[in-house]
């Protein structure tokens, strides 16, 4: 039904377009006549026997490099003239939007689960059951929690990507630091983990370099706070129910922690880098990070590199809550040659190029025949893989939808402990807002 | 009156007025200089710490920069701009951020020369309100408009193209231009001109050969002004430029910025060196300026 | 010679006059035609579909429907909203003032003729000169607690050893903001009135100083008056700017902390993050009343002078 509606709704828009006063007219018909035809080719326009492909640029020159590689010797070998361009994640969004609109998409691209789960809301994305369940019996199953990230409940009844690495968070503690302080094991609760900073802080170097700020990371709260028993939804996904005894214990371990100065000042602005900047620097003696500070300690600091130690995210009294976060290629649904973007998808689950590739990414394991790749021995993707295999999906213990990815996107959880330690808010009146601000949020899509 | 005043008692004030100028001027011009210099200084002192902060950054690899910060480069090394040109490719996008910028700049000194001349001195119905509606455009966020736009790009095939880019950016540079230019135009005395056309110059004519070359100060400062924000557009080109080829210079530097890592050295060198081409473009466009000036008082 | 020939030729010249009269007409036409076209085409006719958009639930890939005021609604009953109103007033009035002091300051100092001032006015343009989000990148890095430079030249001078948390707290959050943002915009200022004060004749300052008018007199009665028209646009112009930023506070906060510079961009930001674009819209589109009345305001001033 929705595909025809959108047809529709082009065609009505062009026509509105056409008409729209002398400007529109003008704009879309004579305005800058002959010369645009002659000088513009757009890249865009699929023709002939060519395939767009734009790849997540990660922060690896070596994996983006082998990813480039790797669907150009497709191209060549399958006399396809393939483009590809890899888009910076922090742009995905935004280039998606706009290309969703303007009808430009590539004809497969990689995004995370946010994206997918918005382009699957709007029925942009052609259904890949067929090809799905084709690599997961060959390669011996999807991993049950990347399996259920995607369950098709959620996704309009299809399942709309291909899984190629999983991303999550691994705790990065400074050995040489917390040896001084005598603590010998890498805490295993977030209690532990505070009563630990406060032990081995030392002036100019932080306990806790979490961000409290309105970016990705700051969103490591909710499942902090999830891990302390509290909830952002109902079991339904429909009602906001973060006001709640155990989000006031979570506030209350934060606002402990704050007072004792265990955030690094500017922990409440920081931008996505904050957190890689503040260990780097020898600021921060634990930090919570997907991967990419190794690959910059290793090659600018190997000393660092040296006295890091990793392990899992710790637990709350009530649950540990470490989600993955797969991230998956799709077809949008203007690509007109599927089975050829199927195609070049299907060749890049290949192990012979993954067992390379996931050496240089940072991503843990998405297919049960990955878990053994040599990759996966190094601390930090072993630590991903971990974290595959302990079948936390996201958002869970909630769940994962267009509402609780509108409240993510909002930062509705760490404005609420910058409500408490930048405003000086009481605990319960900072948690009332939140839950005014999500019940708004729900509201939209109830 | 006063003049009057002043004339019939021109030997008297003449004598005082000579002796008083030959001290207190001079002591008065040598204190008001001192006070000039010193607040030059102040804020040649803002604007540069900034800079120079950038600049030290750009010498500095990630071990320094973080372990070490310093006010002053412990080992300066070139590293960053060597990673920045061989592996980043950044002259690429220098390249296509000086075709962006230039032609933005040209067209649009044309255009809006054409419309600012037409706005002044021109007598037509709807003047006024063409005028307002040319500034109106100016106040509409870009942010609000890249979706509707990115259709209309896509219609009309400018996507990802270097000249779909300058089209955009002509948006954002008309309506300033055109808005500074009357300005400029509006005082320049419409006699010369007027004098020209009864010579039997035509409008165009008078335009180029008399109402231009008289206001080049100002269009020496538009032209910067559009030049420097179509070189340091970056929403527009995000969106719109997708191969790697194509991308400008704000593109290139944000792509310095992967996920969760920042490449402090070698997006301080690239800022550094997106800087230079604006700076000698402006000290081309000084040399108009006081060229202008010249103009300007020979006419008089 | 004129009032000899006036009986014989007062019809021709008026017949001519109006001829030249629709010539002039045309031609005006003609000459603001591009520009126009242009602007109608690839601003006008996007901003009313902009604004068509924020009335319906419209989401990337599909049209949505009319819902009236539903999305403003929403907007303002967000906890951030008033505060996003306030800062964005703050910010682009203050910048404004501060741009407007320190612009005016250094055009009439730059325009007088003492020595060095060709490298000093290179060197006012300097933050002008890089894309704005380094500008602001670069500030960021200053602003920055430990081992940032505002703090290391108060520890290495021994003014304050301590760590101020210039954009983390929220009594200097704004103010940084600010500071960023008046040093990245005076430059257009400082020039732009540079270039209209050269356009000022250098005679009527000789006359008034024959006049024995002292330096602010001159200021206030040569020098304002003749650069007024350039002083209310640029105002105007930068202001715009200034309201529609995204980059100074992005960079630097995302708003925060506690929405302490929560500004309009970044809140419509935020709504195109779950491609919602009618509410992002929304949030575009309520800010246009201040910035209408504002472009009027500016205007009515301008047609005053004429």
């Amino acid at each position: 039904m929705s595909d025809r509606s959108s047809r529709l709704t082009q065609s009505r828009l062009s026509r509105r377009q056409m008409l729209g006063g002398i400007a529109g007219g003008v704009a879309a018909g004579g305005l800058l006549p002959g010369i645009l035809q002659a000088k513009s080719a757009p890249a865009l326009i699929q023709s002939g026997g060519k395939l767009t492909f734009w790849g997540g640029l990660i922060f690896s020159d070596e994996a983006n490099k082998m990813l480039t590689d790797t669907v150009n010797a497709w191209g060549k070998a399958n006399g396809v003239q393939t483009d590809v361009v890899m888009i910076n994640q922090n742009e995905t969004n935004q280039k998606v939007s706009a290309a969703v609109e303007s009808g430009t998409m590539p004809d497969a691209l990689d995004m995370g689960l946010d994206l997918l789960l918005l382009l699957s809301a709007s029925k942009q994305l052609t259904p890949v059951d067929d090809l799905y369940d084709k690599i997961g019996a060959a390669q011996g199953g999807w991993h049950e929690s990347v399996d259920a990230s995607l369950a098709p409940a959620k996704f309009g009844g299809s399942r709309n990507g291909i899984p190629f690495g999983a991303g999550g968070n691994v705790l990065f503690g400074r050995k040489d630091i917390l040896d001084e302080a005598g603590i010998t094991a890498m805490p295993k609760t977030w209690q532990e983990l505070s009563d630990d900073a406060a032990k081995a802080q030392k002036p100019g170097v932080f306990g806790m370099g979490f961000a409290l700020s309105n970016v990705g990371d700051g969103n490591l709260q909710v499942s902090v706070l999830q891990s302390y028993g509290g909830r952002i939804a109902d079991d339904a996904g429909k009602k906001c129910m973060i006001k709640s005894a155990q989000t006031k214990t979570y506030m209350e371990w934060v606002k402990a922690a704050w007072d004792k100065k265990l955030f690094p000042p500017g922990a409440t602005t920081w931008d996505g880098a904050g957190d890689n900047t503040a260990y780097l620097s020898g600021q921060a003696i634990f930090i919570a990070n997907t991967g990419s500070v190794t690959i910059k300690a290793q090659e600018d600091d190997p000393d660092l590199a040296k006295s890091t130690i990793y392990s899992a995210l710790p637990a709350g009294p009530v649950m540990q809550v470490s989600p993955i976060g797969p991230n998956v290629r799709a077809i949008p649904k203007s690509t007109k040659d599927v089975a050829r973007a199927k195609a070049l998808i299907e060749h890049l689950t290949q192990p012979d190029f993954l067992k390379e590739y996931y050496k240089v990414a940072i991503y843990g394991p998405v297919l049960k025949d990955q878990d053994d790749f040599e990759a996966f021995n190094t601390p930090v993707l072993g630590g991903l893989r971990d974290l595959v295999l302990h079948d936390t999906p996201p958002g869970a213990p909630d769940v994962y939808n267009t509402a609780y990815a509108d409240f993510s996107a909002n930062f509705v959880v760490p404005k609420m402990i910058q409500r408490m330690v930048v405003d000086g808010l009481s605990i319960d009146d900072a948690i009332d807002e939140a839950q005014k601000q999500g019940d708004a949020i729900y509201a939209k899509y109830a | 009156m006063e003049s009057i005043e002043s004339r019939t008692t021109l030997p008297a004030t003449f004598e005082r007025g000579w002796s008083r100028a030959r001290r207190k001027p001079k002591l008065r011009k040598l204190g008001s200089l001192v006070g000039v210099y010193v607040i030059m200084l102040i804020v040649a002192a803002i604007v540069i710490f900034p800079i120079y902060w950038m600049f030290t950054i750009s010498l500095k690899l990630p071990r320094e920069i973080y372990r070490l910060p310093s006010l002053v480069p412990q080992a300066p090394t070139l590293d960053n701009y060597r990673e920045l040109i061989e592996k980043k490719h950044f002259l690429v996008n220098i390249r296509n951020s000086l075709i962006v910028a230039s032609s933005v700049t040209v067209v649009s000194l044309l255009v809006s020369s054409f419309a600012a001349y037409s706005i002044v001195r021109f007598r037509y119905r709807f003047r006024g309100l063409i005028g307002r509606v040319i500034l109106l455009t100016y106040l509409t966020p870009s942010s609000l408009l890249f979706i509707p736009l990115s259709i209309i790009v896509a219609r009309l095939h400018l996507g990802n193209s270097l000249f779909g880019l300058i089209v955009l950016y002509l948006t954002f540079s008309i309506p300033l231009s055109t808005w500074l230019l009357s300005g400029y135009f509006r005082s320049v005395p419409p006699d010369l001109e007027e004098q020209a056309m009864v010579d039997g110059t035509s409008q165009l004519g008078a335009l180029f050969r008399i109402l231009l070359p008289l206001s080049l100060p100002g269009l020496a400062a538009v032209g910067i002004f559009t030049f420097t924000g179509a070189w340091n557009e970056l929403l527009f080109a995000l969106i719109f430029i997708t191969s790697e080829d194509k991308r400008t210079v704000p593109i290139g530097l944000q792509y310095l910025i992967t996920g969760d890592v920042l490449l402090w050295g070698p997006i301080m060198a690239g800022a550094v060196l997106a800087a230079l081409p604006v700076m000698v473009l402006y000290f081309l466009a000084q040399r108009f300026m006081v060229q202008g000036v010249t103009a300007g008082s020979v006419k008089g | 010679m004129s009032t000899l020939a006036t009986p014989e030729t007062s019809r021709p010249v008026g017949l001519a006059r109006l001829s030249f009269a629709n010539r002039q007409a045309l031609s005006g036409y003609l000459l603001v035609l591009p520009a126009l076209l242009l602007l109608l085409g690839l601003v006008a006719y996007p901003f009313f579909f902009a604004i068509t958009i924020s009335f319906t639930d419209r989401v990337v890939g599909e049209a949505g429907h009319w819902v009236g005021l539903k999305n403003f609604r929403y907007l303002f009953n967000q906890p951030s909203f008033i505060k996003t109103v306030t800062n964005t007033i703050v910010l682009v009035v203050v910048a404004d003032i501060a741009k407007l002091c320190i612009g005016l300051g250094l055009a009439v100092l730059l325009n007088q003729a003492v020595p060095g001032r060709g490298l000093m006015r290179a060197v006012v343009l300097l933050p002008w000169a890089m894309p704005g989000f380094i500008a602001f990148l670069v500030w960021k890095l200053l602003f920055t607690p430990i081992g940032g430079g505002l703090n290391l030249i108060l520890t290495d001078t021994g003014i304050y050893t301590g760590i101020i948390d210039w954009l983390g707290q929220k009594s200097t959050a704004l103010p940084a903001v600010i500071i960023a943002t008046v040093w990245r915009g005076f430059p257009f200022w400082a020039i732009s009135f540079l270039a209209a004060l050269q356009g000022v004749p250098q005679e009527l300052y000789e006359a008034a100083k024959i006049d024995g008018a002292t330096a602010w007199q001159r200021f206030r009665h040569i020098t304002l008056p003749s650069i007024r028209p350039v002083i209310l646009i640029v105002t105007l112009m930068s202001s715009i700017w200034t309201a529609n930023s995204f980059e100074n506070v992005w960079i630097m906060t995302q708003g925060g902390p506690s929405d302490a510079t929560m500004v309009f961009p970044v809140l419509a930001y935020f709504g195109m993050q779950t491609q919602r674009l009618g509410e992002a819209a929304a949030v575009s589109v309520a800010m246009i009343p201040a910035l209408l009345i504002l472009v009027f305001f500016v205007t009515w001033l301008i047609k005053d002078d004429d």
